[in-house]
């Protein structure tokens, strides 16, 4: 948990100018392995010693974007980053020998972007509504 | 019908998103016999790994968002040469409104509160969100009973048409500015319930097919029940699913940018 003594510790251990950016971005002093690295360069940690962090907030990622929220870690991380998966996909030897050669690119949630999906139906509706159809008089 | 088929196509995939505009790549010089597509710029990528252009930027090339969000000089950079003038004047207030906006942004997104609508089973999973386990409390989300005093309404669950004008009602006694996140399946578009003769389909759901229902309501709320901010999908969204939801929310917060735009108007 957090107290004073963990915090001067962690700052120790991973020196100012880390610290300020975990202070700035994860809110919380932590030190850890740094694990891996992700395409979009996240760069994830673990640190599973029982006296320095509790469970739950062992494994954590620092994100490299300014404007980062979670759909920004690939499935593979979020795998091991939420305890799906044991290893890292770095050295998970299944992820390595299963992952298909035609599998698309990961992208970020869009929503609120040019690229936002959009729900779009490709049936014919089924309830039409009325359309008035007159017939001019004869004069 | 064909309207339906036509959006259908339009939004086929992402990619047409990132396709340049019709306007730019159908110009073709006379002088030239190269095919338009030739001349076209290259198309933006539709996916990127650098951190300093993401894919959410990208994607929002050339969008009237990305013009609020960066400060500009309206007379252009061929006659911004020195700081004098009434551009760079124009220029420093667009700086300072976008700076405030974004002041204003964070104030907002910090105490996100909460109008609870729960009206089915989507209430037991908003209540999950305030629980111990999501604890939305540290994100500043508080639950609040009064409408007067709330920013956000999360509609979750089924809406009915007996319940709708309720709904309007708690809506319109909201302050400005406010946000609605309408919560499952139910609420985006009738789910479960969709062919029931009682059910709104959607909280958003168009005035001319509920006229009868809402003719006590003002006609300036003719574009449906309630201006919807978030969608957040499933059956019942997961408190999880929610908490991404008030994440995507304090996003859109966060790319309000009103004084600017006020002032370009």
């Amino acid at each position: 948990m957090v107290s004073l003594h963990r915090t001067i510790r962690n700052m120790r251990r991973v020196g100012l100018r880390e610290w300020w950016r975990q202070m700035q971005y994860i809110g919380d002093a932590k030190s850890g392995v740094l694990v891996g690295k992700d395409q979009f360069g996240n760069r994830y940690y673990e640190n599973m010693n029982a006296e320095e962090e509790v469970p739950g907030r062992q494994r954590w990622v620092d994100f490299a974007q300014h404007e980062y929220h979670a759909s920004q870690v690939p499935p593979e991380w979020h795998s091991w980053i939420s305890h799906i998966r044991k290893d890292p996909p770095t050295n998970d030897s299944v992820i390595k020998n299963m992952t298909p050669p035609w599998q698309t690119p990961w992208v970020e949630n869009l929503t609120g972007t040019r690229g936002a999906f959009k729900t779009y139906n490709t049936a014919a509706p089924k309830i039409n509504a009325w359309e008035p159809k007159t017939i001019s008089r004869g004069a | 019908m064909s309207f339906i088929l036509k959006n259908a196509v339009a939004n086929a995939g992402r990619r047409a998103t990132f396709r340049p505009q019709v306007g730019v790549s159908a110009y073709r010089s006379l002088h030239t016999s190269k095919p338009s597509a030739a001349q076209s710029p290259v198309p933006h990528p539709s996916s990127s790994t650098d951190p300093a252009h993401p894919i959410t930027q990208i994607a929002n090339y050339g969008s009237n968002q990305q013009s609020l969000e960066n400060p500009q000089n309206k007379a252009g950079p061929c006659c911004s040469g020195a700081l004098s003038g009434t551009n760079s004047s124009k220029f420093i207030l667009e700086y300072v409104l976008s700076t405030l906006d974004k002041v204003a942004n964070w104030a907002r997104q910090g105490s996100m509160w909460p109008m609870t609508f729960g009206l089915a089973c989507c209430a037991v999973e908003m209540m999950h969100m305030a629980a111990a386990r999501y604890d939305q409390d540290r994100l500043g989300v508080v639950f609040r009973a009064s409408p007067r005093q709330s920013d956000i309404m999360i509609v979750a669950g089924t809406l009915t048409n007996k319940m709708a004008p309720a709904l309007r009602k708690v809506y319109d006694q909201m302050p400005e500015p406010r946000w609605v996140i309408s919560m499952g399946s139910c609420a985006n578009g009738g789910g479960y319930y969709h062919y029931s003769y009682s059910v709104v389909r959607g909280c958003d759901r168009k005035w001319f097919v509920l006229f009868v229902v809402f003719v006590l309501i003002r006609m300036s709320s003719c574009a449906g029940i309630v201006p919807v901010d978030i969608y957040v999908p499933g059956c019942p969204p997961t408190a999880e699913a929610l908490l991404y939801g008030m994440l995507q929310l304090q996003r859109k917060m966060r790319r309000s940018r009103k004084g600017v735009l006020w002032y370009r108007k």
